[in-house]
């Protein structure tokens, strides 16, 4: 028991981190509606350029986190502004966007390897310190990521419901031409949707590799679990998504319990494809009237 | 000469899975990200055929196909419920599922030990061993599989496909069913996939599942939409250029440890500038919903 007990201690740091993925994913891909990889080189990309702040160039975290959130945020807004938003213009189809996101994934991915090789790096010198609780342990990583992945995300769903901006973003995924309509200024919303989306990747990413360490390929991982989380939710419901990464977190908890950590992507994979067969639309999506959709 | 005999049988055995391939992609328009499972399956049948039940190479070869036959079916009929992202999805979700149980099924698959000492094809009680006999017998696989392919392409069912590819609802208006003529593509598709792998299996004489991930459904695709699809000129002017690029880089000298990076980085790039410039890809007919 105490060892289940553990493993759902862990799930809701995992759900936190998975959590933070699943708001990067949802956040494009509900206000811009298109299937974005390369979301996952912006997750490997932000642990790179930390390690590099923090290790070759020795500068202190509370510089090398922020800088390196940035950086993903800006090669995230080129990643747009160079490749979607001018296919975008030109009229080009989501398949169009998907196989060119692949494509930029794939260069990305590959120069991070040709630069720092392909081994695993961790953020985290030496051992981490732990506390008890009763008989549980939980690392200060751990302590971390629950904090960082739960506060972002209630602070995000109050900038959501307050904030005209973030409204505004919120909204553009159901009326795409309302946005233009209104005079509101498409162009930088588009910058600011790769940028915030670029943060919730790095944040996740940074907690990750604190933790567990990266190389080059963990981003498709990243990338496919936070989608995952959205379409299991639901695309266009912000609770849906938290709940679509929790419910993967501590079903490969069981997972872990009942079998082995090795199965756990068969489990991500499976809860997706039973929701989409039996909800297409999502787990918390509502039935809606046919003008509606 | 062996290197370019090996070349010209690698070349022979990725034309079998891309012109299969095309008739999902190409004929059909959907963006399958599964094919190297049914590669796999195809491979992995044909070893445990031959190993565990001495099955001989060409009734290994056509069990295989009956078997991967019945998992494209069954993964086919829940992923063409779907169109567009979740299609992809779903097929990505498969190929993972199945990667993930022959990594980890050990008492069957060995997992990543894999399994060495497959015996090369014997056909009629003719040994097969050499390159130039093994280059011979993929090319009359591939002339074979590319006689099918071509009829089909050009039958009725591939002109149905076409049609309810470019427009599936004018299609379904004329009374084809989008569902029952993608899934005869889709099992069609995996079932000539699983000859590559018999040949690949018994050509290597040694598998693990790390030939049949998702980088490799990714590859297979990627030479499709380089190339180009719907047609039989793309997957082959696609296959040519990506299995020769990297030699092609070799002959620069590119130092090994930087290469096989180098030569992504270009598919990638590639890929992007045709998606501006020609999203039919450099020889394709059909153009990327």
């Amino acid at each position: 028991m105490t060892l289940l007990a553990q493993l759902l201690l862990n799930a809701l740091c995992n759900a936190a981190t998975y959590s933070l993925l699943a708001i990067g994913f949802g956040l494009f891909y509900r206000s811009l509606r298109f299937f974005n990889i390369g979301f996952g080189a912006v997750y490997v990309v932000t642990s790179y350029a930390v390690i590099t702040a923090s290790q070759a160039l020795g500068l202190p975290l509370f510089v090398s986190i922020p800088s390196g959130l940035i950086f993903a945020g800006l090669v995230s807004v080129l990643m747009d502004k160079l490749i979607f938003h001018p296919l975008d213009k030109h009229g080009s189809s989501s398949g169009v966007l998907l196989v060119a996101s692949l494509g930029i994934y794939i260069a990305i991915i590959n120069l991070i390897a040709l630069i720092f090789g392909n081994e695993i790096k961790i953020l985290s010198k030496g051992m981490e310190p732990s506390y008890s609780l009763g008989s549980l342990i939980i690392t200060r990583i751990q302590i971390i990521q629950i904090l960082v992945g739960w506060l972002t995300t209630i602070l995000f769903w109050l900038a959501i419901r307050k904030n005209t901006l973030i409204k505004a973003i919120w909204a553009m995924g159901k009326v795409p031409e309302l946005i233009r309509a209104l005079g509101l200024p498409y162009n930088q919303m588009r910058a600011i949707v790769f940028f915030l989306s670029a943060l919730f990747a790095g944040l996740a990413s940074i907690a990750t590799s604190f933790d567990v360490g990266f190389d080059p390929h963990v981003g498709m991982g990243a990338l496919l679990t936070g989608a995952v989380a959205v379409i299991v939710g639901g695309v266009d419901i912000y609770w849906g998504w938290i709940c679509g990464a929790s419910l993967i977190a501590f079903l490969q908890a069981i997972g872990v319990w009942l079998f082995s950590a090795k199965w756990n992507e068969l489990i991500t994979f499976a809860l997706l494809i039973i929701t989409l067969l039996l909800r297409p639309h999502g787990i918390f999506s509502q039935k809606r009237r046919a003008e509606e959709k | 000469m062996n290197y370019i005999l090996h070349l010209i049988i690698i070349i022979g055995i990725y034309l079998i899975l891309t012109l299969s391939l095309n008739l999902v992609v190409g004929f059909g328009g959907l963006l399958s990200l599964c094919h190297a499972v049914f590669y796999g399956i195809g491979a992995y049948a044909t070893t445990l055929l031959m190993l565990k039940a001495g099955f001989g190479f060409v009734t290994s070869v056509i069990s295989a196909v009956l078997i991967t036959g019945t998992f494209s079916l069954a993964i086919g009929v829940p992923a063409l419920r779907f169109r567009g992202d979740p299609f992809v999805l779903v097929t990505l979700g498969f190929q993972t599922i199945i990667f993930t149980i022959m990594y980890n099924w050990i008492g069957l698959t060995r997992g990543p030990y894999g399994i060495p000492g497959i015996p090369r094809p014997s056909i009629a009680g003719y040994q097969i061993t050499t390159l130039p006999e093994y280059l011979f017998l993929t090319y009359i696989f591939l002339v074979m599989v590319a006689i099918i392919i071509v009829v089909i392409y050009k039958s009725p069912f591939g002109m149905a496909l076409k049609a309810l590819r470019d427009d599936e609802m004018a299609a379904e208006g004329l009374g084809k069913s989008p569902f029952y003529f993608f899934l005869a593509a889709f099992v069609i598709a995996g079932m000539i996939a699983s000859i590559a792998g018999s040949l690949y299996a018994t050509y290597v004489t040694y598998i693990d599942p790390t030939s049949f991930t998702l980088d490799e459904s990714i590859f297979l695709l990627v030479i499709l939409l380089v190339g180009g699809a719907g047609n039989l000129k793309g997957p082959i002017v696609g296959t040519i250029f990506m299995i020769l690029l990297p030699e092609a880089l070799r002959f620069l000298g590119l130092p090994d440890t930087v290469a096989p990076n180098v030569r992504q980085i270009l598919y990638g790039l590639v890929i992007v500038i045709l998606m501006f410039f020609r999203p039919q890809g450099i020889a394709g007919e059909f153009k990327l919903k």
